[in-house]
């Protein structure tokens, strides 16, 4: 019931009103309209510096929020597309017509239930598979390359992938398969890397902006010590004192987190573009979005943004609320 | 209303400045506290105001031990009480009007319910052309008549007041005192810090008289 009193009385009004520019504020309609003064004059409270700081920190953690929710966008794709795919690998050694040997696999391959499609791969793809570490190279035909079949399973009614490797193991000579779930695995891991160490990055940055703002707190408070002395003789209490400073820092925050947030958005859409600019050639490129996708973030990535915003400016109007009370309980 | 027991006070480990002072404040009662400068008459005032703790004996406000109040609670009874400092204490950032409106907003009211009784008040006081003047631009007498119009916008219970005629020309002067005394018997009791004798000779109240610390009570001669 206090938790709901205090929502419902809280100054709501004054609080839109301080947000918005002088300006702006004024052209609002009369209901929002207050004229009641600040007790505790804006001038008072660390400015632009402070701003500037906490703006820093909003587009440190959108940037991070934003650079892990990709990667993570990108594996959960890789995971989904390899899912769904099984590939056989034929050893060319010891094996004279590996084209013959090829397709009796596939044909094998094609009988067995749960299996969609069996696509066998040419030379030529093995080859160019290479390419992006050996080049384009003549050298790669004299070379024992393993040949290669991409076969799609039902991933609704899968296969008995351990009873096919079993028959394939007996039937066929230097066959292996690979269900990809080490890879899909390592990229778990790497997801979950990742992302523990956007979280680490974000711990940092909310720990930064509570220490900010504990200080930038302290310092209001030590140089309006004169107008909460008066506040507690006409005998305002603590809610009243800490509101008249943390509606501030409220504003603030929105002020800064927005202006964060905005700047990461920008980076977020320029991103493709720096890419490509800054990719260091075609292959380079390719790999920077295998590793990010395509460098671009959805509109939940945006959200996220947001999200920063409203969190950011959340931790700056409560930890000013809890700076402001620790302090008051000192007064008399 | 107000009690005092055994109560002495010492700033770090100086000098007592009061000692053994034991008193009672009535409902309704007017009083002067009088005495030499430095005898102790703010101190005491502070202390019957709850912004300075006793180095000893117990201190009862509206039958609340000070000692055992809680932050909230202290706050909840400051309400209750009026209190006009000799240095004023406007907020410079506010007007007038702001200044003496300020007790009944931090209790939460809406402006519109207050609007008519803080102009009102200002008007009675003198200040009716100087409602949206900063303290700044004020003179001293203006200034405290605004402080003592602050005290008293929220009918308190109890009014405590330090020098409240000390910068204003006796007919002001004597107008403050018939508001005092007219609070007084709307049923707030009135406690006034002064060295103005003439003050005193108006009115027919007990004294309490400090001197060297001791507190004693005497009637107006």
């Amino acid at each position: 019931m206090t938790l709901l009193s205090d929502i419902k009385d809280y100054p709501w009004k004054s609080l839109l009103i301080g947000l918005l520019p002088v300006r702006l504020a004024a052209l609002l309609p009369a209901r929002f309209q207050t004229r009641a003064a600040q007790i505790v004059p804006s001038a008072s409270i660390a400015g632009n510096a402070l701003t500037v700081v906490i703006a820093i920190m909003s587009f440190l953690a959108c940037l991070t929020l934003g650079a892990v929710y990709m990667i993570n966008q990108s594996a959960n794709a890789w995971v989904n597309d390899i899912s769904s795919e099984i590939t056989v690998e034929l050893s060319p050694i010891n094996t004279p017509d590996i084209d013959k040997k090829m397709t009796l696999v596939a044909l094998f391959l094609a009988k067995q239930k749960g299996i969609t499609e069996v696509k066998p791969l040419t030379a030529e793809d093995s080859a160019s598979l290479l390419e992006p570490w050996l080049g384009q190279t003549t050298a790669l035909q004299a070379l024992p390359i393993p040949r290669l079949i991409a076969v799609e399973i039902d991933r609704s009614d899968p296969p008995d992938i351990q009873s096919i490797k079993t028959a394939l193991s007996e039937n066929f000579e230097g066959v292996t398969l690979d269900d990809h779930r080490r890879w899909q695995a390592e990229i778990r891991t790497l997801t979950r890397s990742a992302a523990l160490g956007g979280l680490a990055v974000l711990g940092l940055v909310a720990a930064a902006t509570i220490a900010v703002i504990v200080s930038a707190t302290r310092s209001a408070m030590a140089s309006n010590r004169e107008i909460i002395e008066v506040l507690h003789f006409v005998g305002a209490n603590e809610r009243f004192i800490s509101r008249e400073f943390e509606r501030h820092f409220l504003g603030l925050g929105v002020r800064a987190g927005l202006m964060g947030a905005f700047a990461a958005a920008l980076a977020f859409l320029l991103l493709p573009t720096m890419m490509d600019m800054l990719g260091g050639g075609i292959v380079t490129a390719a790999e920077a979005q295998r590793l990010v996708g395509s460098g671009e973030l959805d509109l939940k990535g945006y959200l996220l943004c947001v999200l920063v915003v409203i969190v950011v400016a959340s931790l700056c109007m409560v930890t000013s609320r809890l700076g402001v009370i620790r302090v008051l309980k000192n007064y008399a | 209303m107000i009690r005092f027991d055994n109560v002495g006070l010492r700033y770090g480990s100086g000098p007592e400045i009061l000692r053994d002072v034991t008193f009672h404040v009535l409902p309704g009662s007017f009083h002067f506290l009088t005495g030499p400068s430095g005898a102790g008459k703010t101190t005491l005032l502070r202390l019957l105001f709850m912004s300075l703790k006793p180095s000893r004996g117990l201190i009862f406000v509206f039958g609340e031990n000070v000692g055992k109040l809680s932050t909230a609670a202290r706050s909840s009874l400051r309400r209750r009480i009026g209190i006009v400092f000799q240095d004023f204490r406007l907020l410079d950032h506010l007007t007038t009007w702001e200044n003496v409106a300020l007790p009944l907003r931090v209790t939460g009211k809406r402006e519109s319910d207050y609007r008519e009784d803080v102009t009102d008040l200002l008007r009675w006081v003198g200040l009716g052309d100087r409602m949206n003047a900063y303290p700044e631009i004020l003179s001293g007498g203006e200034k405290q008549r605004a402080a003592i119009a602050r005290a008293v916008i929220g009918r308190p219970e109890l009014l405590l007041a330090d020098e409240p005629t000390g910068n204003v020309d006796p007919a002001i002067g004597n107008r403050l005192l018939r508001l005092f005394v007219e609070l007084n018997r709307l049923g707030t009791s009135v406690i006034i810090a002064t060295h103005d004798y003439a003050l005193m000779e108006q009115l027919d109240a007990p004294r309490l008289v400090l001197y060297d610390g001791h507190l004693q009570i005497s009637r107006a001669p």
